[in-house]
């Protein structure tokens, strides 16, 4: 029991001394880790590929709005002509309010920030803005029963 | 399960479900099944988008989706159910303990009689039981009287 608990000791001291050029090797594995603006252009890149089609275009969107942070406006526009590409602009709209919702609490200062930098593609393919489909208030909300 | 709607994506697992939900904003399939309006208005979605009408745009919108994000993040007063749901609960946990008091459980032990009690106390400062920070910590025993 003794000699089985002091190997394991001396692994464990073996691990602790030699541990750093090994997490070292091992992190190295991993790759480095990508830059902002390598995700920009790898998510731009995704959507603007020819012959991308719906199905994958849902999944990037998908995936993008499951992350923790706000696309780019590069990758907006991009998510907006491959919507046009796969002529469904329900996808377009949809996307455009999947963006705003992910401003968070930040909504007031970076969605118009967003809007702008994007409004010339929106311009140029003719999709509207939430605003003017009148989808930033609810639209086909019930009335309250309280209030019958 | 999906009818004659338009498959469109993976989904959720890959089951063709209709969901409207913030993680996952773009479900398997289409909300509504083909109609011949909607297949004229996806013709006409083919030309340029500018020519498309709001409401066409929006009629395009609801075949695709059920609700905005708007909608499905409105605030519902749902939690008043909620609350009195649990309210409720409570109340009638209470009643029925209420009931074991009145009809299960007899009546108290005799050792619960207030005699019986305070010669309970007088043996416990008898045997001195916690003298350090106890019950006979605060007795004087040299007065013979609380402390």
């Amino acid at each position: 029991m003794l000699r089985i608990t002091a190997g394991k000791l001396a692994n464990a001291l073996r691990g602790t001394v030699s541990g750093t050029s090994r997490v070292a090797a091992v992190r190295c594995l991993h790759g480095t880790e990508e830059s902002a603006e390598e995700f920009d252009k790898r998510y731009e890149k995704y959507f603007s590929r020819e012959g991308i089609d719906g199905w994958e275009i849902r999944k990037g969107m998908n995936d993008l709005l499951g992350m923790d942070l706000v696309p780019s406006p590069k990758i907006i526009e991009a998510g907006l002509r491959a919507a046009r590409r796969v002529n469904d602009i329900a996808l377009a709209i949809r996307w455009l309010e999947g963006c705003k919702d992910k401003c968070g609490d930040h909504q007031a200062t970076l969605y118009p920030f967003l809007l702008e930098k994007i409004s010339p593609t929106l311009k140029e393919l003719g999709v509207p803005t939430i605003e003017e489909l009148g989808y930033d208030k609810p639209e086909l909300a019930l009335k309250s029963v309280y209030d019958l | 399960m999906s009818g004659e709607r338009e498959v469109v994506g993976y989904g959720v697992n890959g089951s063709p479900i209709y969901i409207d939900c913030v993680e996952f904003p773009f479900p398997a399939i289409r909300y509504k099944e083909a109609t011949p309006e909607i297949c004229a208005l996806r013709e006409k979605e083919l030309s340029d988008w500018k020519k498309l009408s709001l409401q066409e745009k929006k009629t395009l919108y609801r075949y695709s989706f059920g609700q905005t994000y708007a909608e499905f993040q409105h605030f519902t007063p749902e939690w008043k159910l909620i609350v009195g749901i649990g309210l409720w609960a409570c109340a009638i946990g209470f009643l029925i303990s209420l009931s074991y008091c009145a009809k299960l459980y007899g009546p108290f032990p005799e050792t619960f009689e207030e005699e019986r009690r305070q010669a309970q106390l007088r043996r416990i400062i008898q045997l001195e039981m916690q003298p350090i920070t106890g019950l006979s910590s605060k007795w004087d025993y040299e007065k013979n009287k609380w402390k």
